[in-house]
């Protein structure tokens, strides 16, 4: 049976295929550009086609992420916190705390053996603790997106960055390149404050080894270490793990949809 | 005669005021670069200019603001909180609480009826609130700072802004647009939303009435407006109401050389 997870991201819409729960067919993102339904559907195209099957060939439909519910076409949705959690465990099957930085949000999660979550922690109020803070900052620093972790890894001698407001940040950033603070430096004391912000949350919730990071940084180096550093253990890191929440609705709805194909097994069960 | 001067360096602009006695003599403002001890000898030569006069029949310069530090060639340096608390209370004697809306913290003081500081509240560790946020989401609209307080008064159906963060939202002003949402609605409001910030400021230090209104998003007439409408209150905005620090400054120099030469 081959379900599908879509997690509509307010920044990158991602999605899985999966074969009875636990083989990955494909796996690919877009930008959410516009209509969030309409990036998921050229997702699921994509995905499909990637797979080399037809539309009618998914069975299932799990939808995640912010726009979950703005997906007309799904089966179900999940919560991000679940789908995360499940998606961590999958890849990391040792993983009791998951951290998601998003775009525009960024959580801490502990979870039990089977990707149940247990408490979480949650920032959606301010950018300086989401990825949008470091989107930002390759902007006004005029560094693309994918030279900012490996320039960072380079700093002899991290800037930290004072100012906790993502736009009070740019105006002291801006200053430090101004008084000749090497790019590096700079680059990599955005790092550790995010890492700083985040292992707010993590403190929160309580880490509790294995750690596992999700979401779009799992790229880059430079979070990773900034992350290690200030939290102090070691993080799971796998290229997949950007598609955790995806990955885990995919399996939930895999879950689901073999319930629901089972109706009688729990009533016969009972039953008998 | 006895000519001083208040500079007032903020993190946005720099204001200076020649004072003599109690009239205003000479003025100056401009954007600050990132120099800021330039700034401070330009905002006092700019202002000498003005009134036409020397450096030397200055008698004493005081610095303010953010950078009042950058003004080292000043013989006295006081926090904006108690030169805006003295300024206020220059221009309007009943002014008993002052909010200040800067380029990037606000704050709201409650004063005694000498001018001298009770109390304060102020924001400086998010942009959301301040100045910031109005250059921020005007940029977002393809709007001059200047346009928005026009703006704001043509507005028919609010918005309602639900994002705290600034960069948020900017994302929320462009969605709003292309959702077909009047410019002039958004407008309204981010000013709601300001106000909504500044309204937990001064009801941390108690809302009592005369209020002034200072600092440079106090020139916007419909940040006013919303303020007058949210406190309830008459609102004193002077014309001068962004050199509220630097003629604040310059009073505690006033009071210096009467000190001195008493």
């Amino acid at each position: 049976m081959i379900t599908c997870g879509l997690d509509l991201g307010s920044g990158i819409t991602k999605g899985v295929l999966l074969e009875d729960g636990h083989r990955v067919l494909a796996m690919t993102n877009a930008p959410t550009r516009g209509a969030p339904t309409e990036t998921g559907r050229r997702v699921l195209e994509s995905l499909v086609e990637e797979a080399n099957l037809l539309p009618g060939d998914v069975q299932y439909l799990c939808t995640t992420g912010f726009a979950r519910y703005a997906y007309p076409e799904r089966d179900l949705q999940v919560s991000d916190l679940t789908a995360s959690a499940r998606g961590a465990v999958f890849l990391f099957p040792g993983t009791r705390h998951i951290v998601d930085i998003g775009s525009q949000s960024s959580r801490a999660i502990s979870t039990s053996d089977t990707g149940r979550v247990l408490r979480f922690k949650m920032n959606e109020k301010c950018a300086a603790g989401a990825g949008r803070f470091i989107d930002r900052c390759s902007k006004y620093l005029q560094v693309p997106q994918p030279e900012l972790s490996a320039k960072a890894l380079q700093a002899e001698r991290p800037k930290m960055v004072s100012s906790v407001c993502a736009v009070l940040a740019e105006t002291e950033i801006i200053n430090n390149v101004a008084e000749g603070v090497p790019l590096p430096d700079i680059l990599m004391g955005v790092f550790l404050s995010l890492a700083n912000r985040t292992h707010a949350l993590m403190r929160y919730v309580g880490v509790v080894p294995e750690v596992t990071l999700v979401g779009g940084l799992v790229h880059s180096g430079a979070m990773v270490r900034a992350l290690e550093e200030t939290a102090k253990t070691h993080i799971n890191v796998d290229p997949r793990a950007h598609y955790a929440a995806a990955l885990g609705s995919a399996i939930l709805g895999h879950a689901r949809r073999q319930r629901l194909a089972a109706p009688t097994t729990t009533a016969a069960s009972a039953a008998g | 005669m006895t000519i001083v001067a208040g500079i007032d360096i903020g993190s946005t602009t720099a204001k200076c005021v020649l004072l003599d006695g109690t009239s205003v003599v000479g003025r100056s403002l401009h954007p600050v670069g990132v120099e800021l001890v330039k700034d401070a000898e330009q905002a006092l030569e700019k202002a000498l200019e003005a009134a036409h006069l020397t450096r030397e029949e200055v008698a004493f310069v005081t610095g303010t603001g953010y950078g009042r530090f950058k003004v080292s060639f000043g013989q006295l340096v006081v926090t904006e909180i108690g030169c805006h608390a003295k300024g206020a209370h220059f221009l309007f004697p009943e002014t008993r609480l002052v909010l200040d809306i800067g380029g990037q913290d606000t704050k709201a003081i409650r004063i005694n009826g000498k001018g001298e500081v009770v109390d304060f509240a102020m924001n400086d560790k998010c942009a959301a609130g301040t100045g910031r946020f109005l250059d921020v989401c005007a940029g977002a609209l393809g709007f001059d700072v200047a346009e928005l307080g026009p703006a704001a008064l043509q507005a028919r159906h609010p918005v309602k802004v639900t994002s705290t963060c600034t960069v948020f939202a900017e994302s929320e002003v462009t969605s709003y647009l292309s959702r077909g949402k009047e410019p002039r609605d958004i407008v309204a409001g981010l000013h709601e939303s300001i106000v909504s910030r500044s309204m937990s400021l001064l009801q941390r230090v108690g809302i009592e009435p005369q209020l002034t209104f200072t600092g440079g998003v106090s020139r916007n007439e419909g940040m006013v407006r919303t303020l007058v409408r949210r406190t309830q209150l008459p609102v004193n905005v002077s014309p001068l109401s962004q050199y509220i620090g630097a003629i604040g400054a310059a009073l505690f120099g006033t009071e210096r050389v009467a000190g001195r030469s008493a």
